[in-house]
């Protein structure tokens, strides 16, 4: 309990930070229409084309816009020394890392939940089902778990924000397959057994990260 | 057939720059360190010629 | 030292005679393939190319657990060095790959086909952003340990990955069958035996580049003692 209770600790000054600013949030929105325009223009999305296309535009949208919230997050911490505080308190580096993670997931699902109804009208698809926002929630947190851990070594660097797209995603990569499959079986009224592996894949790359990145993140926090 | 060959060429190209750029490097890190030690002896030196000095 | 160079020149020279023999049977020894004649002969030192990369990041990751738990620098000499060889054997898996792939497919880059080259590639890139991420890290202690973190995460990808682009590429059926009737037996002992000789040379470069990031440590040390202005041995 205790555990939990700092945890949810960590993410409520994230979120309550980023509530008085909003600055996080609104140039992400403002990212992921930007993304929606250019594709549309690229992609010449007609009618017959969007089913295919969509699934792939969706995600590429959610992997830029949570790209740019990891390094924006982390960004204003170290700006702020704010890490600096949060390791001097009297919990484990663990727990930090979950706290992060919850936090950096919390963000990343508010934009997607405001991105989809906006995609669904664009595409004039529906977007809303439950198994589609069931599968945007596992990417999501495959994307969180690894890109707190990521960020967090990127923004040490020289390079920062350029470097974490180069070193999350090549790691990502079952993710986003997974999730565009998944997506585009349900939009094209797949049965479940169908996309029953790659549910399988996600769910396993959800549960093996968040665990190889709890682990190790201690690791690059020390010192 | 040109493609066989060329897939083996580029075998042998990184295969050969990967190991002279090995051997080179060594040559020139073996000479420097020759370089220091021998600098390294001779800092020891002035206290033996110069007794004055501290 | 002087033992250690004699180990080093052993396996410098079973290494050459391995590949020189491997050549042999790669280009007199095994048969000519039924359906796509001797440009399959590039398969053979295309997979053990391959292998190499994939063995070496795992000797990386090995290294990086290895470090994490020792905190000593030859873990991470081990890292970066193995790390080189691989990318250097991925680049030209990469490259035999497409080489292979454009008479096969007649396409130089057969994303469907060839969910492999996809997979060598993505291994590729890991690699890549191995190095990037050791070059942006100014000092050498947090070098090691985000190299290490990195290694172990990278990774723990690649069987996940290799899954998902093997499904992906499953749901678009392959209309024919290219490898035809499968390996024959010479086929098949040429093809084990160049898997050896590659991991041969695979230890004997590793040999040789540990010893010479030893060497620039050496030179490193020699260097500060120097400018430091008390030549004295410590």
């Amino acid at each position: 309990m205790q555990f939990l209770n700092k945890v949810l600790a960590i993410v409520w000054k994230d979120v309550v930070a980023e509530l008085r600013t909003k600055e996080l949030f609104s140039s992400m929105f403002v990212f992921a229409l930007l993304m929606i325009v250019i594709f549309s223009f690229s992609f010449d999305l007609r009618v017959e084309r969007v089913a295919e296309v969509a699934p792939g535009v969706l995600w590429v949208t959610f992997a830029f816009a949570g790209t740019l919230e990891l390094n924006r997050s982390l960004a204003t911490e170290v700006e702020g020394a704010r890490l600096d505080g949060l390791l001097l308190a009297p919990m484990e580096r663990s727990t930090i890392y979950f706290g992060k993670m919850l936090g950096n997931l919390v963000f990343i699902l508010a934009i997607e939940a405001l991105m989809l109804p906006i995609f669904s009208a664009v595409f004039d698809l529906n977007l809303l089902q439950p198994g589609l926002l069931f599968t945007v929630l596992l990417g999501t947190i495959g994307f969180a778990a690894v890109g707190t851990l990521l960020s967090t070594m990127a923004v040490n660097t020289r390079a920062r924000e350029v470097l974490l797209p180069v070193l999350l995603f090549p790691i990502i990569l079952p993710v986003v397959l997974s999730a565009v499959k998944i997506t585009a079986g349900m939009l094209d009224g797949q049965p479940w057994t169908d996309m029953a592996p790659w549910l399988r894949l996600l769910i396993g790359f959800d549960i093996i990260f968040a665990t190889v990145c709890y682990m190790t993140f201690d690791y690059v926090v020390e010192g | 057939m040109s493609y066989l060959f060329a897939a083996y060429a580029v075998f042998w190209a990184l295969t050969f720059l990967f190991v002279f750029s090995i051997a080179s490097r060594q040559k020139r890190l073996e000479r420097e360190v020759e370089a220091l030690k021998r600098a390294l002896a001779r800092e020891k030196r002035p206290s033996v010629e110069n007794p004055d000095s501290s | 030292m002087k033992a250690g160079s004699r180990w080093g020149d052993l396996l410098s020279g079973l290494s050459a005679g391995m590949i020189i023999a491997a050549l042999y049977l790669v280009f007199l020894y095994a048969p000519r393939e039924a359906t796509m004649g001797d440009v399959q002969r590039i398969f053979y030192f295309h997979v053990s190319s391959a292998w190499v990369g994939f063995f070496a990041f795992f000797v990386t990751l090995l290294a990086g657990i290895g470090y994490l738990r020792t905190g000593e620098r030859r873990w991470d000499v081990l890292g970066f060095s193995s790390a080189e060889i691989g990318v250097t054997f991925t680049t030209m898996a990469v490259m035999s790959g497409s080489m292979w792939a454009k008479p096969t497919w007649n396409s130089w880059w057969p994303w469907q086909q060839e969910p492999r080259l996809v997979l060598v590639t993505i291994l590729l890139l890991i690699y890549l952003a191995y190095f990037m991420l050791r070059t942006f890290v100014q000092e050498a202690e947090q070098r090691a340990r985000f190299a290490a973190v990195y290694g172990i995460v990278a990774f723990a990808s690649v069987p996940l990955t290799f899954m998902s682009v093997r499904w992906w590429q499953r749901l678009h059926p392959v209309v024919f069958d290219r490898q035809g009737a499968g390996l024959t037996r010479p086929m098949l002992l040429t093809f084990l035996f160049c898997l050896l000789s590659f991991t041969v040379l695979y230890f004997a470069l590793l040999l040789h580049r540990t010893r010479l990031a030893k060497l620039a440590d050496e030179v490193n040390e020699l260097a500060q003692r120097l400018h430091s202005g008390w030549g004295g041995r410590t």
